[in-house]
């Protein structure tokens, strides 16, 4: 009588061994550190900076009526320097189209991030922004950078790009949003999280 | 004394000494650091699993900012938590809450400790038979160890299999050059083109989007916006032969359409058919300005004719021949 | 020309390991064939290929790739010998090393052509080897050559020995973190030979399952090399909470991360396993689940192994995701269905045994012992796979992290501490009415008395106290019971209390030692009680000449310093402890900045006293100031040498045997 009970246990045992073995198999192609962001479908959280270099702050509401690109960055970050051109680059495009683009500078001094941009390249139609104790980049969620959240001129977050983006995605992202869809949360590659390995 | 007292004795003093053990540890001062306490249970989002209260990260020092901020407000630690939340998700939480999905992660451990003493209980009211079952002969048949080490190897083969095909599945890489590539263009806005085009300024691949860009604003006739695009992609060295050809004879048009330079434009005709003289469409551009700019309507009648030879011309530019070609027959003058 | 050698060897490990199975089964229905030849080349191979990698990395030969990728011209001795093991390839051409070795003292324990169930074992450790030196053929190959090098590192590489090479002149090193201290040298080794030396137990019990033939003689046969495995085991989780707390800033020595969960998980596991085996050679009680337990810590450390490789869980020692996850799952797979398929066909065999006649036992105490363990195992196992399992069934994601673990294992542990404190008193088959009490009164009382000292004086935190208190105990009783045998021996001899005591102890030693790792668990309790609910904090920011008083220190900080190494730049600040006017130590918190990699690796500075550390990071540094973070870490001295004396017992233990069985008849009199 043990001896059947044992038999079924380790049947059982088995069995479970399996099926876990089937779930964890199929986790392997995916980024254990990404997440969903639960501010998509949601009013964008407001924020009211400072430019990098001191000037007047600009709040979100005040754009409201735009599309609105938020992208957060840092000289540190390879990956924002590599997305740099296209940033700048699709702002100017879309700059009389009623989409305003928005870069605000993660966990550096603004001095280094104005250092950075003035030798990479601003472009004249994007505010760039300082966020003194990470409350925006905390409010939004941010996990790790480059990180940018498009906002529609109702002030809902629709679109978010996780990693490097390129001209070609922002665009297009902008056009699904002029087009009144709603983009959604993807994934370009890595992100990174501090200067420091 | 006796060992009666003695064993009483000894019991009212463990007594004692634990209530009064007891009494001494409950009365602590609650010196709680309420800041510290919600940082614990909070994740710092660019760390390898630390807390914010113990992580060093300027990210998680100025998380902290914000926890003692909304602690000094007022806030209830849950409004805290519930706050980041809405940005971050659960996975920013160190402690998982006792509801939800991780409910059974709460059970458990319980459940375990149950089912543990259960199994005890239950086997010590159960003995097992003095008397074994004759063993079943231990089999030696060899189709037997073959079927079970083959299934143990398919099994083993299957989750590599499955495992290795989810690792093929990993999300596509930033687009770049690759994306200029075999896109579907139809759906892309003239901004965006434009700002790919802009970025990707020095890439040679992307003269095959400059291109489309182009042919938009000149086919609704807005040849100043396409006048730079056709301009770079013709002064482009790494430029394909087709593709510098089409800039030059859309560029020749516009200069003879759009500011009547009969001559810049056949300059320009000329420099395409250089590159490639078989050309059907600057052969025709070129008949053209032969016909209107410089009058020369029987050598464009002839053009024209050669044109409509082409077995491989499009209807589109057939028809278009065909008109101009009946048109200059019959003496017309040029549209 | 190393790379030939190295892959040389790896393929004549695989080998023999091939031949080790073949003859082991062909023994084991019965034939002879000779096992020794083949357990030679497994080890020779393996010996060749670390020696290989090893003269590799010492005379910086980058045609390697993995020596491009991973070792540098400027990395000290001995972390040059150490990076064999900093990375994933190198890490599995020690764990073949360390199976090689096992596998080969396994074959000379085998006794012949009679000797089924040696033989048996040995073919299962030879399986093995098959996995994971064609791990090093296959997916994670340590001596591929660099084909495309980059000017520092390798871009691409090939398993062909005989590719055309292009090295490159120097390649990165091994990660800063890795290169922060000696215990990295040491660590992974020792861990390695606990991971792996539990196979040969998981090897004989499969061996006795497979051949139909369970009883006592496999564990009895495996005994040595468990106490080998957890010994060591416990020794490198000591090493790896040390290690942390010295080098990783945070000051934390266990922060439950999914890699040292891995490492604790199969810890537990083999620690119910000596137990619960002890039962069984004993009273031939609990086989069946012996053998289960046996599967699952070989099978937690196969996880452990596949949880820290695979980049399924984020932690701060995983190996980037790398094709080896597959692998490693797949064999885990293959280890479990095959092992309890061999149990499910086998359960009739194990079934039957006698029950124990009262929970007031040893065997009861044991049974408490490993219920706790188990739950133990089964609540970090949980919590580390939860998010995962989670999100592949659901998609949501949660984070599961120390609050949770700490809920569940300080109640644990205490339960622990406490069935410590009875289990060893507590004679086997029953305990006569009263006996307990007696045994055990006096060591609460000085445990009690104790507790209510240090509650007046030193601190009132109930953690501590209750450690204080339960630690006491267990210790008061260890005491009381070798005192006791020790009078009960001097009523008949002539000869001193001390004497009898030494003879007690000589004659169980395996006992004794067992409890000398009950006071190491004891000490490392205590030590953890302490650093845990009594850390003063303080975060500073002073300029040059600035004093700062703290936790009955007076720190000054006197100058900013800058050093060059031959492998980083070392920048930190020098800080003045004094104490009572007296200058006691000058401490230096740094970072130490590498070549090639952004920001800087801070190294705390760690005063070690009596009381407690003093422990100094440097957190910002510029012209003007530095800004410190100051901690103090209470008595966690103790909790290293809690760990060094609890691995001591099962080293101790092990030089036990001969005298043990000699005075078997003896100790069945005594009754202890």
């Amino acid at each position: 009588m043990t001896g059947r009970v044992l038999r079924w246990t380790g049947l059982a045992v088995v069995g479970a061994t399996v099926i876990l073995a089937v779930v964890l198999a199929s986790r392997f192609g995916t980024d254990p550190g990404l997440v969903d962001s639960p501010l998509l479908g949601e009013p964008a959280p407001e924020f009211d900076l400072a430019g990098l270099d001191g000037s007047d702050g600009t709040a979100l509401s005040e754009l409201r009526g735009d599309v609105v690109v938020v992208n957060f960055f840092a000289s540190w970050c390879l990956e924002c320097r590599e997305e740099h051109d296209d940033l700048v680059a699709t702002s100017e495009s879309f700059a009389d189209r009623g989409v305003t683009f928005v870069q605000i500078g993660y966990q550096e001094a603004p001095a280094e991030s104005l250092a950075y941009l003035a030798q990479a390249g601003m472009s004249a139609a994007t505010l760039y922004l300082a966020d003194p104790g990470s409350r925006t980049a905390i409010a939004y969620g941010v996990f790790g950078i480059p990180e940018t959240f498009f906002i529609d001129p109702e002030g809902t977050v629709v679109g978010k790009i996780i990693g490097e983006a390129d001209a070609l995605i922002l665009g297009a992202t902008i056009d699904a949003i002029m087009a009144g869809e709603r983009p959604g949360q993807r994934i370009t590659g890595d992100t990174r999280q501090r200067p420091d390995p | 004394m006796s060992e009666r007292i003695r064993n009483v004795a000894t019991v009212i003093v463990i007594a004692v000494m634990a209530i009064a053990l007891v009494l001494l540890t409950s009365t602590q001062p609650a010196d709680v650091d309420r800041v510290e306490q919600i940082g614990l249970r909070i994740k710092c989002p660019v760390c390898q699993g630390e807390s914010i209260a113990n992580s060093p990260s300027p990210m998680a020092e100025d998380m902290m900012d914000l926890v003692s901020e909304r602690v000094a407000a007022g806030v209830s630690d849950q409004g805290i938590i519930d706050e980041l939340l809405g940005s971050y998700t659960g996975a920013v939480l160190l402690d998982p809450p006792a509801s939800g999905s991780t409910l059974a992660l709460w059970l458990a451990p319980m459940v375990a400790l149950a089912l543990g003493v259960g199994v005890i209980l239950w086997w010590q009211r159960h003995p097992g038979s003095d008397t074994h079952d004759p063993a079943p002969p231990v089999e030696r048949s060899r189709t037997r160890l073959l079927t079970g080490g083959v299934v143990l190897i398919l099994a083993f083969a299957g989750i590599v299999v499955v495992a290795s095909n989810s690792l093929q599945d990993r999300p596509a890489e930033a687009a770049g050059a690759a994306a200029l590539e075999g896109q579907d263009l139809s759906e892309v806005s003239n901004e965006t083109m434009e700002a790919v085009v802009a970025a990707n300024a020095d890439n040679p691949e992307v003269n095959g989007m400059r291109l489309a860009l182009a042919e938009r604003y000149f086919e609704v006739g807005d040849y100043r916006s396409a006048f730079p695009h056709y301009l770079l992609v013709a002064e482009d060295p790494e430029a394909t032969a087709g593709e510098a050809v089409t800039a030059l004879v859309r560029l020749g048009w516009m200069a003879y359409d759009g500011n009547g330079e009969v001559e810049t434009a056949t300059r320009l005709v000329d420099e395409a058919l250089a590159i490639d003289p078989r050309s059907t469409v600057a052969l025709y551009v070129r008949a053209r300005l032969r016909w209107c700019g410089a009058g020369e309507t029987d050598q464009a009648i002839e053009t024209f004719e050669g044109l409509l030879t082409d077995p491989g011309l499009d209807p589109e530019t057939a028809a278009g021949i065909e008109a101009d070609l009946e048109l200059a027959r019959d003496g017309g003058e040029c549209p | 020309m190393l790379a030939f050698l190295g892959s040389a060897g790896v393929l004549a490990a695989l080998i023999g390991a091939v031949l080790l199975v073949l003859r082991g089964i062909r023994l084991t229905r019965g034939g002879d064939a000779d096992l020794k030849s083949p357990a030679n080349l497994v080890l020779a191979g393996a010996l060749v290929a670390m020696g290989a990698m090893q003269i590799a990395l010492l005379s910086d030969d980058f045609a390697l790739a993995y020596v491009a990728n991973h070792h540098s011209v400027t990395t000290p001795f001995p972390f040059d010998v150490a990076t064999a093991w900093a990375a994933l390839e190198g890490s599995i051409v020690l764990w073949g090393l360390v199976l090689a070795f096992f596998t080969w003292v396994t074959v000379r324990r085998q006794g012949g052509p009679s000797d089924r169930l040696g033989a048996a074992a040995v073919a299962v450790m030879g399986g093995v080897a098959i996995f994971f030196f064609g791990l090093m053929i296959t997916v994670a190959n340590p001596f591929e050559v660099c084909v495309d090098a980059l000017t520092v590192g390798c871009a691409g590489s090939s398993p062909w020995p005989f590719a055309a090479i292009d090295a490159p002149a120097d390649g990165p090193g091994p990660n800063p973190l890795l290169q922060n201290h000696l215990l990295m040298a040491v660590h992974p080794p020792v861990l390695y030979i606990g991971y792996v030396g539990l196979t040969v137990p998981f090897a004989y019990a499969i061996g006795a399952l497979a051949l139909g033939t369970p009883g006592p003689e496999w564990l009895r046969r495996s005994h040595r090399s468990t106490l080998v495995a957890w010994s060591f085991l416990t020794l490198g989780i000591a090493f790896g909470g040390w290690w942390a707390y010295e080098v990783l800033s945070w000051g934390g020595y266990w922060a439950w991360d999914p890699v040292e969960n891995a490492s604790l998980m199969p810890w537990l596991a083999a620690t119910a396993f000596i137990h619960s085996g002890l039962v069984q050679q004993r009273r031939g009680m609990l086989q069946a689940w012996n053998f289960v337990l046996v599967i699952s810590a070989f099978a937690l450390t196969i996880l452990g192994t596949f949880l820290t490789r695979s980049g399924t869980i984020n932690s701060v020692h995983s190996f980037t995701q790398s094709a080896i996850g597959p692998a490693l799952l797949g064999f885990l797979v293959l280890v479990l269905v095959g092992s309890f398929t061999l149990f499910a066909m086998r359960s009739h065999l194990v079934a039957s045994s006698p029950r124990i006649e009262s929970f007031v036992s040893r065997e009861g105490t044991f049974l408490v012992n490993n219920l706790l363990l188990t739950v133990y195992a089964f609540v970090v196992l949980i919590g580390t796979t939860y998010p995962l399992l989670l999100e592949a069934f659901t998609g949501t994601q949660v984070g599961v992290g120390e609050p949770f673990f700490n809920r569940l294992a300080v109640p644990l542990s205490f339960m622990l501490l406490l069935t410590m404190g009875f289990g060893p008193v507590t004679p086997w088959r029953g305990a006569a009415p009263g006996l307990l009490w007696r045994r055990l009164r006096a060591p609460a009382l000085i445990a009690l008395a104790l507790g209510l000292l240090v509650a007046l004086t030193v601190t009132r935190v109930g953690w501590a106290i209750l450690a204080i208190v339960l630690g006491v105990f267990v210790i008061a009783a260890i005491v009381a019971l070798l005192l006791e045998l020790a009078i009960n021996r001097t009523a008949k001899s002539q000869r001193s209390v001390l004497e009898e005591a030494r003879t007690v102890v000589a004659n169980d030693q395996a006992f004794w030692a067992g409890q000398v790792s009950h006071i190491g668990v004891v000490l490392v309790a205590i030590g953890i009680a302490f650093a845990a609910n009594l850390p003063l904090h303080a975060e500073v920011e002073m300029s040059q000449g600035d004093s700062v008083d703290f936790a009955g220190f007076t720190l000054t900080y006197d100058a900013p310093f800058r050093r060059n190494e031959p492998n980083r730049v070392v920048e930190g600040v020098r800080v003045d402890v004094h104490r009572g006017g007296r200058l006691v130590s000058t401490l230096e918190p740094r970072a130490n900045f590498y070549a090639g990699v952004t920001g800087g690796i801070v190294t705390p500075a760690v005063m070690t006293r009596p009381g407690g550390d003093l422990y100094l990071t440097l957190r910002n540094l510029d012209a003007e100031t530095v800004e410190l973070g100051l901690d103090t870490s209470p008595m966690i001295w103790l909790l290293w040498l809690g760990g060094l004396t609890t691995a001591t017992g099962g080293f101790w233990s092990l030089s036990a045997r001969r005298r043990e069985r000699v005075v078997e008849q003896e100790r069945v009199l005594a009754d202890v």
